[in-house]
């Protein structure tokens, strides 16, 4: 038995019922005072010019470091993207093992927050700023390749059978058939993974080249909140504007939301596309000098520190089940939290005009706010535990899908809910079968991509969270054990191949009616 | 397939949003004149060798900012070489950018600055301040959890299941001391609440925690808690000192094995001598010194901090 569409979507929202029971035993609200002067803090930002100026320096270095990883990110992610297509290697060679293959290995990369990609890097490169690029790069390129690959399978494969069938070679026959229905989506997600670009960014601090991370870290650190608010405007400030010019760019260029899948003609602005394009280049190439980035620092390798003799059985000898359980769970409580609340705040104030736009407000915050920022807050007034963290990382998220569902379902247009509503049925009722229950599919299968990104994000609020691979990973770091670093690493990994499985084929049920 | 923009108010448009894309992300770059020079870097590619100096992140932002500024300008003005400092947030980054050579000087902690001169032989203890030779870690307690002040370690038995918090992992005073003389009062990190203690990430999160209730105990370097005290951060009637360790030695300045090599015969001495000649008298130098908080510095030797690395052996974060 299949649940309807609409149900399906509030589905993970149950989440709440277990949380709100467990809640109060967890409250102890010795630090509401601290919260009190955290929220008067964001109307008295420091304005001292010494953090202003290294504030704003900051900012250009996580701009900069942003719009690179970015950029390599799309490059890497295209072609990979493509070599994991089973389509691609279908119609090339006849078999798709090696997609097969090649999107198991790119579950690798992807396990590892870019924030670990840093410090690995780090550890055989030296302090070069050109890591601070390569660690976003790396785990957004396979993220990238891996919903290239997607869009590709769900894309309509008449047009190509057709262009075979009258004799077309194979390349020139996918190239025609499934390049331009590729497009529309692979730009407005790449517009999306620039904003996730930029708060990775403002999370890397610790590679020399400073940035408002740096900042953002060490005011939280050491509770200066005045100056850490001034560093929340300017993100903010530049978040949204981000924000609003790629959402306007997506909407002049006609592209669908970014989780709908269904075929839409080539941007109407392809000359717009192409100039932006080629503006891209000299542009990257500035930021790159200015930046000092330098690609063949790559290549200089130095050898790690020697290995302690006894280290793999310190290191197998780690309490594994109780880490791999208490990260699963963590990950499961953030993303139901995420997926299931968004769809559920909107529905609740769908009868009121401003109820929209403070939501829109929370959301921004959510996503403005490092998940260590809402952790510590929450430690103010919540003991320590699994389900502390698991709603500093859910509200983080629920940013960043809450504004993804409004987009979708703004994008989905008003005539049914309209109709609904004409017909008499009630502004709620109306939005979630006028609205939500077309979305409801795609939102999921989106909400299942980013439960991949929540499970890497455990690393930064692990010490939150008690024991789990987050906490444990840190731990590691700190005491140089590579060894262990490395079989935590391959647990990250195992998860996240298990979890793009089940959600794999959870797609295909979802997306397939 | 593609329809290009036909009249030329379309197209002027088109070049418009192109441009305005590219540049977007590119505006917030060019807003700051001097886009941070990358130190690392730099000093690879000059002909003059240029001192890179860091420090692990255990200060106020603001506060490293002007600390470090003063710092490279008065040893630049010591020494007659370029000073640069490069900032770092994390302390096992630190330690692996001295040891792949891309940090000359370090301001490190105890158990930093050993595992630093392990991952990287020949490195030179150079200095340390007068409150350094013996630190302290204070035990605090939130004043509703029932934890009472004790006179010895043994008194810390009374941890045992309660919620309890450490400062940074690599901390000397806030991780790896405490976790110590907790040992010793047969305390196990697995004993606490929720079977693993926190790490808070810094001794003002650690106050701040355990002042709140979130940890009922904590650990947490002598020189913040009291100077959280004077400035009120630390309110008397939420959270306790509870017990004082005996002293151990702390931070201290490491440099590179082959500044000599680099930078001309007997450098290392001479930055050595630089640090230890900061008095009060000269107002640059007061400045520097009342950041550092101490009177002046004095030199340390490597052997010092034989006890830090048996401890941190003991404790598994040297290995």
């Amino acid at each position: 038995m299949k649940p309807a569409a609409p149900l399906l979507l509030l589905l993970p929202a149950l989440v709440l019922l277990p949380l709100l029971v467990l809640l109060p035993t967890l409250v102890h609200g010795g630090g509401w005072d601290l919260i009190g002067q955290f929220l008067l803090a964001a109307v008295q930002p420091s304005t001292d010019p010494v953090v202003l100026e290294s504030l704003v320096r900051g900012l250009g270095i996580t701009a900069g470091m942003a719009l690179l990883g970015w950029c390599a990110s799309l490059l890497i992610g295209i072609a990979a993207g493509l070599a994991s297509s089973r389509l691609l290697w279908r119609t090339l060679i006849g078999h798709s093992w090696p997609a097969e293959w090649i999107r198991r290995l790119l579950a690798i990369p992807r396990s590892i927050h870019e924030l670990i990609w840093g410090l690995l890097l780090l550890q055989v490169t030296g302090l070069q700023p050109v890591i601070a690029v390569i660690a976003i790069a790396i785990p957004y390129g396979a993220l990238v390749a891996r919903v290239v690959s997607d869009l590709l399978e769900s894309l309509n494969e008449r047009n190509l059978q057709a262009l075979m069938a009258a004799g077309c070679a194979p390349p020139a026959a996918l190239l025609s058939a499934m390049g331009p229905p590729l497009l529309p989506g692979l730009i407005s997600y790449g517009g999306y993974r620039l904003e996730c670009a930029l708060r990775s960014a403002t999370l890397l601090g610790v590679f020399g080249l400073g940035g408002l991370g740096n900042e953002l870290l060490l005011t939280l650190q050491s509770l200066q909140f005045h100056e850490l608010w001034s560093g929340l405007w300017l993100l903010l400030a530049v978040m949204l504007s981000l924000e609003a010019v790629i959402g306007a760019l997506r909407r002049r260029w006609g592209m669908p939301g970014r989780f709908s899948l269904r075929a839409v003609g080539v941007g109407r602005q392809g000359r717009e596309l192409l100039l932006a394009a080629l503006l891209l280049v000299p542009l990257v190439f500035g930021v790159g000098r200015a930046l000092a980035i330098e690609p063949a620092a790559l290549l200089h390798w130095q050898a790690l520190p020697p290995l302690a003799p006894a280290g793999w059985q310190e290191a197998l000898a780690l309490p594994w089940p109780g880490l791999v359980f208490n990260t699963v769970l963590l990950t499961l409580l953030a993303a139901a939290l995420a997926v299931g609340v968004a769809p559920l705040l909107l529905l609740l104030v769908a009868p009121w005009p401003w109820g929209q736009r403070l939501l829109q407000l929370i959301w921004a915050i959510g996503r403005l706010w490092p998940p260590p920022l809402t952790a510590l807050l929450l430690l103010f007034v919540l003991k320590p535990g699994v389900i502390t963290a698991a709603l500093a990382l859910g509200f983080h998220n629920l940013g960043i899908l809450g504004r993804l569902l409004l987009e979708g379902s703004e994008a989905a247009g008003p005539q049914r809910q309209e109709a609904l509503r004409c017909g008499g049925c009630g502004p709620r009722l109306a939005l979630l079968y006028g609205r939500f229950s077309g979305l409801a599919r795609s939102y999921l299968a989106y909400g299942a991509y980013r439960a991949d990104v929540i499970l890497r994000e455990t690393v930064v609020v692990g010490l939150v969270a008690g024991t789990g691979l987050g906490s444990q990973l840190n731990q590691s770091l700190s005491a140089f054990a590579f060894d262990q670093l490395l079989l935590l690493l391959a647990a990250y990994a195992a998860l996240t191949l298990l979890g793009e499985d089940l959600s794999d084929r959870a797609r295909q049920r979802l997306l397939q009616p | 397939m593609f329809k290009f923009p036909q009249s030329g108010r379309e197209r002027s448009a088109a070049v418009l949003v192109g441009i305005g894309l590219a540049l977007a992300p590119a505006a917030f770059p060019s807003l700051s004149p001097a886009l941070a020079p990358l130190p690392a870097v730099q000093a690879q590619q000059s002909s003059k060798p240029v001192l890179r100096i860091s420090a692990i992140p255990d200060q106020q932002p603001e506060k490293l900012n002007r600390l470090y500024g003063l710092v490279a300008n008065e040893l630049s003005k010591q020494l007659g070489v370029k000073v640069q400092y490069v900032p770092v947030t994390n302390y096992a980054a630190a330690v692996s950018a001295f040891r792949t050579g891309n940090l000359d000087l370090v301001w490190f902690g105890g158990l930093t600055g050993v595992q630093a001169r392990l991952q990287k032989p020949g490195a030179k203890v150079l200095a340390q301040r007068d409150i350094d030779a013996s630190f302290h870690t204070i035990f605090i307690a939130n004043a509703k959890s029932g934890l009472k002040p004790v006179t010895n370690v043994q008194g810390l038995s009374q941890l045992k299941g309660k919620r309890f918090t450490f400062g940074s992992e690599s901390s000397t005073s806030g991780r790896l001391m405490p976790q110590y003389f907790l040992g010793q009062a047969g305390v196990k990190p697995s004993q606490f609440a929720g079977g693993a203690p926190g790490f808070s990430g810094s001794h003002d999160a650690t106050i701040a925690l355990v002042q709140s209730g979130a940890y009922e105990a904590g650990a947490v370097n002598e020189q913040v808690w009291r100077s959280s005290l004077h400035n009120g951060k630390a309110n008397r009637s939420k959270v306790m000192a509870i017990w004082k360790t005996p002293g151990y030695p702390d931070y201290h300045w490491i440099a590179q094995p082959d500044l000599d090599k680099r930078f001309g015969k007997g450098f290392t001495n001479r930055i050595q001598q630089a640090i230890l000649s900061w008095r009060p008298s000269n107002p640059e130098q007061k400045q520097i010194l009342s950041l550092f908080g101490a009177q002046q510095f004095t030199s340390a030797k490597a052997s010092a901090y034989g006890r830090i690395e048996q401890v941190g052996r003991q404790i598994g974060q040297i290995r």
